[in-house]
């Protein structure tokens, strides 16, 4: 699976941080933006890639936006991908419990090493592997022939075929949501009467 | 789809109401007691009797009869007031009935529950003037606790009565037709009263009306507490008097042009200032301050201690004050008097030095309010600023006093100089004499000679030892600053090396794990260079830190201009870069002071860092400094077009623990220790005029040349 990293952090020198470059050789593109809103901007663009966020959390307040108000605008442009936060300072558990309620996925202090950060973003890795989409995206990888088979009608009545659906999902659409949940159910249903094992 | 015809619920009361309303709302007994006697001022009374039967040991004729002789109550107050919680009535009818006119102090309809913390059982007997009958109405809280007990066996969903399904007996008796008022007896009574007890109510009832009350004089109120121990058969409560104080200050405020009087002390005056209103409103402030001798004379006569500033709304105190703690170290403080930062550092006054009233009122502090538990205040601004607002005084009170005690000593130090003089000169005397004497006196004045070399060397003494210890106290004061600045500075530091310790692990990390490999050649070199700058930042840092370590009382020469370019450029760069600020310095280049070098970097420290704070979230940020010379001294103006000072502020933005910037970690000391330094260098330091329009701050700060 391929997997883009976005790195939010006002301070330039971040960019030539040796964290950085070791996700490069492990896994694929960093993509680095000192300006959050360009970076912002990047993220709703691309959510059809497969994504995980480093944001710091104190940027400058020139930059209009702290990681808290980021934090809530990505999650609302998609809550699929795996926001970790990068910070120099000691959050205080207050703050710690608001990026939870923000839904993120883990914290990396900036005065941790290589080997301890990369523990986290490994982790973050793998539940983006093990995401529906992603599993769709193998499916379809795997055999291409039943990418245009329509397999879902909303509610709406209007028809998705395998890539549609993906689609829907990684933008997070009402009808990705729908379709998501629907599937859960269907297969624990399946499950419960026994039309199928795992 | 189809909707059925529409039908309504209400909501109902569970009987535990009766426990959140009493017992688990007023949590002592003390507050209940007021809450009652509080109903009794606002039926316009003027006797109430607080009488206690039986109250140690308890039997079954222990008895709390509180009787007053307001206007009382006919049937329909009873059904319409009495009965219905939460009543609007003293909502509507913010003013007792004719001619009294008192402000109510009720409000929230529910001060008659308090009963429930006192006894189980409650007889009220009321009547209005006139009437034949009195009536009479009876509670039992037992019942309504029996009745939750059952109900918790019951199945839930079983229909059981609610709080207002319970019926309380009422019926009528026989009264003279002059006689008016009610009487609540409370039996069943839940705690033993001690003597300590009574005397705690008595002393707490004593504060219920303002020593400096607009309670009109013609219609008085009266308490009265009958109790069987000695002294308190039939005692009449005295009003809190205040006297011996050593320090009385009285504030007021002045409808017409809206101005509110506030402390402003400036070298040893003690000015009252009109400024606009805070956020809480207009407001009368009295406060006493006692030092140590008059704090002894007040316990003896009154027998009381001097207990901090209460509020009081319209005359009569509000709730949180009531409770009264036997130890007074447990005492609530709820303006924080006591839990101010660095509080016993800096000759900073407690609530057991002062004793005050605030006079707040209805009409001019609508958004202070007391919350229902009785315990403090609802947490909003209006409270905010109003505990602000009297911390403020205190601190000029402080101020005062500091710079009293220092001006006594140096009276006392001139005082000794003199004595020294004199007795030289009495010496001198003597010699003379001694030449022309005859041999008997001559061997008195001898005598004399050595006695007065005796107390001349004492006075000289006395002499060192002064100066010694003044050295002592300064040098305390200076190791204190130093370390509230070096709190500040830790922060900032430890922040600094997280980030750049960080980065150097990170960078060896990789270079350890991965080289040799000719692919990554690029990034190693860039990972070189990053090490190689960090290092450098955190060198700076450690530097600037090791200042601290230093002496800090010699003088040097100091080319200002110099040190505030080593200020802007080298240290703050990276601050300034990151917060998007430019400079502009224009200080003539020989300007040399002979000062000591830790202080002035402390002033120019202080104000920049002020300064960022002032700048956050502003556009196009600058910070200017700038120099003008005479021949006796130099003027330095420092200016930033951030936020600036509010006319209100002006004053106070030098007293310590002031902020405006809490939330950025302001403590308040900054600008209070730039001035103190300013000071102790012969100096001044004033806000100006903004320099940077349209919006700004300008500190001139005017240092005198040393001849």
């Amino acid at each position: 699976m391929k997997v883009n990293f976005v790195v939010l952090d006002d301070s330039e020198d971040i960019e030539d941080h040796s964290l950085l470059y070791s996700i490069e050789d492990k896994y694929d593109k960093v993509h680095f933006f000192n300006n959050p809103n360009e970076g912002l901007e990047f993220i709703k663009e691309n959510l059809s890639l497969n994504l995980i966020v480093l944001l710091d959390i104190e940027f400058s307040e020139s930059d209009k936006s702290n990681g808290h108000k980021l934090l809530d605008e990505i999650y609302k442009s998609s809550a699929l991908i795996p926001v970790i936060l990068w910070s120099g300072i000691n959050q205080t558990e207050e703050e710690f419990s608001d990026f939870i309620n923000n839904h993120a996925f883990g914290f990396l202090s900036k005065d941790s090493t290589i080997e301890e950060s990369m523990q986290i973003i490994d982790k973050a890795y793998i539940q983006l592997k093990t995401s529906l989409d992603n599993t769709i995206e193998d499916w379809i990888i795997e055999s291409n022939e039943d990418k245009d088979k329509p397999i879902y009608i909303s509610t709406e009545g209007k028809s998705y075929s395998l890539n549609n659906i993906l689609y829907e999902i990684r933008s997070q659409t009402e009808v990705g949501k729908e379709f998501a949940a629907k599937l859960n159910a269907l297969t624990i249903d399946l499950l419960l009467r026994g039309k199928k094992e795992l | 789809m189809v909707r059925s015809e529409e039908k309504t619920i209400t909501f109902n009361f569970d009987v535990s109401a009766y426990r959140l309303l009493g017992r688990e709302l007023i949590t002592d007994r003390i507050t209940a007691l007021f809450e009652l006697v509080k109903n009794a001022y606002d039926a316009n009374a003027r006797n109430v009797t607080v009488e206690f039967q039986d109250i140690n040991p308890l039997t079954n004729n222990s008895k709390i009869i509180i009787k007053d002789d307001g206007v009382g109550m006919k049937f329909s107050d009873i059904q319409n007031k009495w009965m219905v919680i939460g009543t609007s009535s003293k909502r509507r009818e913010r003013l007792s009935p004719a001619p009294f006119y008192r402000k109510v102090s009720g409000k929230k309809g529910v001060g008659r529950f308090a009963v429930d913390k006192l006894g189980d059982k409650l007889v009220l007997r009321t009547k209005k003037k006139g009437a034949t009958e009195l009536i009479c109405l009876e509670t039992d809280w037992s019942y309504y606790s029996r009745l939750e007990d059952n109900q918790l066996k019951l199945d839930f969903e079983e229909k059981k009565p609610f709080f207002t399904d319970v019926e309380n007996r009422y019926w009528f008796e026989e009264g003279s037709e002059d006689q008016q008022g009610t009487i609540l007896e409370i039996s069943s009574v839940n705690e033993v009263w001690s003597k300590d007890d009574i005397n705690r109510a008595y002393k707490e009832l004593s504060k219920l009306v303002s020593p400096n009350s607009e309670v009109q004089p013609q219609y008085p109120f009266n308490i009265k507490i009958k109790a069987p121990y000695e002294g308190f058969e039939d005692r009449k409560v005295k009003l809190q008097l205040i006297d011996f104080a050593t320090k009385k200050i009285d504030l007021s405020y002045n409808k017409l042009n809206n101005t509110q009087e506030i402390l402003q002390h400036d070298k040893g005056g003690l000015k009252v200032i009109n400024v606009p209103p805070r956020p809480c409103g207009l407001l009368k402030l009295h406060i006493y301050y006692f030092d140590q001798e008059a704090k002894t004379k007040y316990k003896k006569h009154f027998k009381t201690d001097i207990d901090g500033i209460k509020i009081y709304r319209d005359g009569i105190i509000t709730t949180p004050f009531a409770e009264y703690v036997a130890n007074q170290e447990k005492q609530k403080d709820i303006l924080g008097l006591d839990k101010r930062r660095y509080s016993g550092f800096f000759e900073r006054f407690g609530s057991r030095d002062l004793l005050g009233y605030v006079e707040i009122s209805d009409e001019q502090n609508p958004n202070i309010v007391e919350s229902t538990n009785r315990q403090g205040f609802v947490d909003n601004e209006a409270w905010e600023e109003l505990r602000k607002l009297i911390i403020e005084q205190i601190v000029q009170l402080e101020s005062y006093y500091k710079y009293v005690r220092k001006v006594d000593r140096e009276v006392t130090k001139s005082n000794l100089g003199g004595a020294n003089k004199d007795l030289k000169s009495l010496k001198k005397d003597i010699a003379s004499i001694k030449k022309n004497a005859s041999p008997q006196v001559k061997e008195k004045l001898r005598n004399i000679e050595v006695n007065l070399g005796k107390i001349q060397g004492s006075v000289n003494k006395s002499i060192k030892d002064y100066a010694k210890l003044e050295k002592e106290s300064k040098q305390k004061e200076n190791l204190f600053f130093s370390l509230v600045s070096l709190q500040t500075y830790a922060a900032m530091f430890s922040h600094m090396t997280k980030h750049t310790i960080g980065h150097i692990l990170t960078s060896a990390e990789y270079f350890h794990k991965n080289y040799p490999n000719p692919e990554l050649e690029h990034r190693f070199l860039k990972i070189a260079k990053n090490i190689y700058k960090e290092m450098l930042k955190l060198r700076k840092g450690v530097d600037f830190m090791l200042k601290y370590a230093k002496s800090d009382t010699d003088l040097e020469e100091i080319n200002l201009r110099e040190l505030v370019l080593n200020l802007f450029y080298d240290i703050y760069q990276d601050r300034f870069v990151e917060e998007g600020i430019s400079t502009i310095v224009d200080i003539k280049e020989d300007l040399i002071l002979n000062y000591n070098r830790k202080a002035i970097e402390d002033i120019f420290d202080n104000l920049i860092s002020n300064s960022i704070k002032a700048l956050k979230g502003m556009e196009d940020k600058v910070i200017k400094c700038s120099s003008i010379t005479t021949s006796n001294d130099v003027t330095i103006l420092f200016s930033d077009n951030g936020i600036g000072i509010k006319e209100e502020d002006k004053y106070r933005v030098f007293d310590i623990f002031f902020t405006k910037t809490a939330e950025e970690g302001g403590a308040g000391m900054g600008l209070y220790m730039v001035k103190t330094r300013v000071e102790a260098m012969q100096g001044e330091i004033e806000v100006a005029e903004n320099e940077l329009q349209p919006n700004g701050a300008t500190f001139r700060i005017k240092l005198p040349f040393k001849k």
